[in-house]
């Protein structure tokens, strides 16, 4: 029995080692083996219905996750995303239902939000010198005290024309097409740009790119501000999704986005990953949070398990790293 | 086989992509000093890393004492007594002497939990600081000492972990003349009490200071292995390079005297900030004009890199002036410097120069990146491909595969394509640190004869050297820094090769 398992494997072996060697294959490979064991345990898994609310699901934080990626990438950390999609949600739902605006003015406005805070993070980190960690702990934190000041602790609700980033546009959610362009954006940002090659070198080996005099911290700042861009967005997805803009929206989801960048193959020291790892990892955390639910298991249990497979992911990347930090 | 404390036979080491030994014999007897020799990725390196433990070999067997071993890890090394003294210093700055010096022994008495008593720590450090003689207070961060001292400290540390076999790779290198004759007469007081040492080098004299057996590695295969007093020098070269040296020092255009006009970079006064780490640069003036090799010459700790730096805005200048072209210019940072054209090539080349798990072409590209790119902006890989291409074409990078990770290089091929890169951005002033440090002969050559070439073609070259050698065959003019200061320049024809030694006040360090 273990003589012809393996046997299989080492015939399943060259497709899946040359799939290996690209950047988002090991990825790829993880997702589909999530997706074949899944639609094995519960028949209910690959039904239309459960699959789209698995996208709807995924997107705000797929979009959590590209912006964290364009921070890991340089080999920095961000921990605002959370924070951040709240805030934006919030200013952008106050401008719509308390200031009257219409919907579009209120969607700018929770971008710029979002641009904003992560131009607060990048001068925090370029120009005081301050590590991205503290830096964007310190936005995580007052953002998430921001919109609870804002809101005073209370939702905000009559969000139904938010409606329209959730209807369905040629098959698919607005929302899913949403995430798909970014992720094409990102991709084409990081891979086929100067900047992204910058941002890259950044995260290879940032004291080489300097002295190549190379505008590092202009980079570094346009990678914190697009960042910001996204959660922002994210947050206007969950507006949308919920009808209404709760104060802890996003508590917690620095974590699932960096997640999503580990399990998506970025590694945490930068200058490895493809673009559309965060994309696939957020899928892929999504997933086993739908699976669970699916059958029935004890949902606080899904924090376990995705402990366990982030660990494991984690283990895939360190592979021939002699040791970590 | 009793007679040797330690033999390798038939070793072979792969890396991906590359094989470092190719099956290597090589015998160690007891109380000798065995040098090893070979260019650079001539796989010395690997080889005292196999048997450290660094490394597993792929193939190959290794005798300890006459009996077959397995060395699987650094552990297993330092159970048989096998100790590496690494090329960078690796010792923990934020500890004390004493602290570094035990911290191998540690578990070796009672476990790792075994109460540690400092009086004891002390004790144990000033015996082997002795032997090493070194008279610092072992209570001493490490990270404050020199780096000849720290190499000592590493030795002591061996000492400490009652190593029979110390390997030492390339422990001179960062040394000056006189740290390196303190290292080898701790190796002959070593030897006497019955230490034998493998010592890695590609400075052959030091093999006639020191070693009593030598062997030479090239491309992977041992070529050469004899008694030092039974070859010389020249033979000892003639296996390393595996081929008859060409001029080794390329010859000069008849540039002298012809200095007239408008230097192209001029520095009046300069001088850098207290606060900043390194040597303090004083008032430090030179001209540079184009077509010419101006060499700054200084040992280590003279101020070369700290002027190189300053030169492109990474060192503070608190006075002084900097003209380019007769124009009075301000270099903050290396964004300006680059704009200016000035490029400063580093000494070190891994951490400042390059980025390593990137290809050579993207490594080529990156100071300019937005020429190569349509709108500045959207990369054109066919583009940066073929500009790459050029330029290694131009300087000859082995392999020549625009395509191939930085990291793989060896070194000199590494230093080519930081060379590359300065190229590529139209540099008018080059500024090299250095450029021909862990680089092999033939690569030192060639890189030389590329200096040279390029002075002719109109560059202006600041060769930062501590070379004196390299310096009078490829320089017009030679300033000597020493302590930060410039105590004078010289045409390269009127100085002998004894004054410009007694002016840096020790030996020269040629190669």
């Amino acid at each position: 029995m273990a003589r012809k398992l393996s046997l299989s494997l080492s015939k399943l072996g060259r497709p899946l080692r040359e799939l290996l060697r690209y950047e988002l294959g090991g990825p790829l490979v993880a997702l589909m083996a999530l997706i074949t064991a899944s639609s094995i345990l519960s028949p209910r898994f690959l039904e239309p219905y459960n699959q789209r609310i698995l996208l709807l699901q995924t997107a705000p934080l797929a979009l959590l996750g590209l912006g964290e990626s364009m921070v890991i990438l340089m080999g920095s950390i961000d921990l605002s995303p959370g924070s951040t999609m709240a805030l934006a949600g919030t200013i952008s739902a106050m401008t719509f239902t308390r200031f009257g605006h219409p919907l579009s003015v209120s969607i700018l406005v929770g971008v710029l939000v979002g641009l904003a805070i992560g131009l607060v993070n990048g001068l925090l980190v370029t120009k005081a010198k301050i590590p991205s960690f503290v830096a964007t702990l310190a936005s995580l934190v007052a953002g998430r005290g921001m919109v609870l000041v804002l809101t005073e602790g209370q939702p905000i609700v009559g969000l139904s024309q938010y409606r329209v980033i959730t209807e369905e546009v040629a098959g698919l959610p607005t929302m899913v097409w949403l995430f798909i362009a970014f992720g094409v954006l990102n991709y084409f940002l990081l891979k086929r740009t100067s900047v992204g090659l910058v941002t890259y070198a950044i995260g290879g080996n940032e004291e080489a790119v300097r002295y190549s005099g190379v505008r590092v911290d202009a980079v570094k700042l346009f990678n914190f501000i697009l960042a910001g861009g996204y959660y922002a967005v994210a947050g206007l997805m969950m507006n949308a999704r919920l009808e209404v803009a709760y104060p802890w929206t996003g508590w917690g989801y620095e974590l699932d986005a960096i997640a999503s960048c580990v399990l998506g193959g970025i590694t945490l020291s930068g200058g490895v990953g493809s673009p559309l790892g965060p994309v696939v990892g957020a899928y892929m955390l999504t997933l086993l949070t739908n699976i669970l639910i699916l059958l029935g298991v004890n949902p606080y249990f899904q924090w376990v398990v995705k402990g366990f497979i982030l660990v494991a992911a984690a283990a895939a990347l360190t592979r021939g790293v002699r040791y970590v930090k | 086989m009793s007679s040797e404390l330690l033999a390798t036979r038939g070793l072979v080491k792969e890396f991906p992509g590359v094989v470092a030994l190719k099956g290597v014999d090589f015998d160690l007897r007891y109380s000798e000093i065995h040098a090893l020799v070979g260019q650079n990725g001539a796989g010395k390196s690997t080889f005292v890393k196999v048997l450290a433990g660094v490394y597993s070999p792929t193939r190959g067997e290794i005798y300890f004492k006459g009996v077959r071993v397995s060395i699987r890890n650094v552990r297993d090394a330092k159970k048989l007594g096998i100790t590496l003294v690494h090329q960078e210093a690796t010792l923990a700055p934020n500890l004390t002497v004493a602290e570094n010096i035990v911290l191998g022994t540690l578990g070796k008495n009672g476990g790792v939990l075994a109460p540690l008593k400092t009086s004891d720590i002390l004790e144990i450090a000033r015996k082997y600081l002795e032997i090493v003689g070194l008279s610092i207070d072992p209570r001493t961060k490490v990270g404050v000492l020199g780096i000849g001292e720290k190499q000592l400290v590493q030795v002591a540390r061996a000492l400490a972990e009652d190593a029979s076999v110390v390997c030492l790779d390339e422990p001179t290198s960062p040394l000056t003349a006189v740290e390196a004759e303190r290292l080898f007469e701790v190796m002959k007081e070593l030897k006497a009490r019955g230490k034998s040492m493998i010592f890695v080098t590609h400075r052959v004299e030091e093999v006639f200071a020191v070693a009593d057996r030598v062997t030479v590695l090239r491309d992977g295969y041992k070529v050469f292995s004899s008694e030092v007093s039974k070859t010389d020098p020249s033979e000892v070269v003639k296996h390393m390079l595996g081929r008859e040296i060409e001029r080794f020092y390329p010859a000069k255009k008849g540039a002298e005297g012809g200095n007239a006009g408008v230097p192209r970079l001029k520095v009046v006064g300069l001088t850098t900030s207290q606060d900043g780490k390194g040597v303090i640069l004083r008032d430090i003036s030179l001209e540079v004009y184009p077509g010419e090799v101006l060499g700054v010459v200084g040992l280590l700790g003279s101020g070369k890199t700290e002027l190189g730096k300053a030169l492109i805005g990474m060192n503070k200048i608190v006075k002084g002036e900097v003209y380019l072209d007769g124009v009075r210019v301000r270099v903050r940072s290396p964004v300006e410097a680059l704009k200016l054209g000035i490029f400063y090539v580093p000494e070190d080349r891994r951490r400042e120069g390059l980025v390593g798990i990137m290809s050579i072409a993207e490594n080529i590209i990156l100071p300019k990146v937005w020429e190569t790119s349509e709108l500045g902006l959207i990369r054109v890989p066919r583009r940066e491909v073929s500009v790459a291409r050029k330029w290694i074409e131009f300087l000859k990078v082995v392999p020549p595969e625009p395509n191939f990770k930085v990291m793989y290089l060896s070194g000199g091929n590494q230093q080519k394509v930081v060379i590359a890169k300065a190229l590529k951005a139209r540099t008018k002033v080059l500024i090299l640190d250095e450029p021909t440090f862990g680089v092999d002969v033939g690569a030192k050559v060639e890189i030389r004869k590329l200096i040279r070439s390029l002075a002719d073609e109109g560059y202006s070259v600041l060769l930062l050297t501590s070379d004196v050698d390299e310096a009078l065959a490829l320089c017009d003019r030679i300033a000597v820094l020493v302590n930060g200061r410039v105590v004078g320049t010289y045409r390269t024809s009127e100085i002998s090769r004894d004054f410009l030694v007694e002016l840096l006040g020790g030996r020269g360090h040629g190669s």
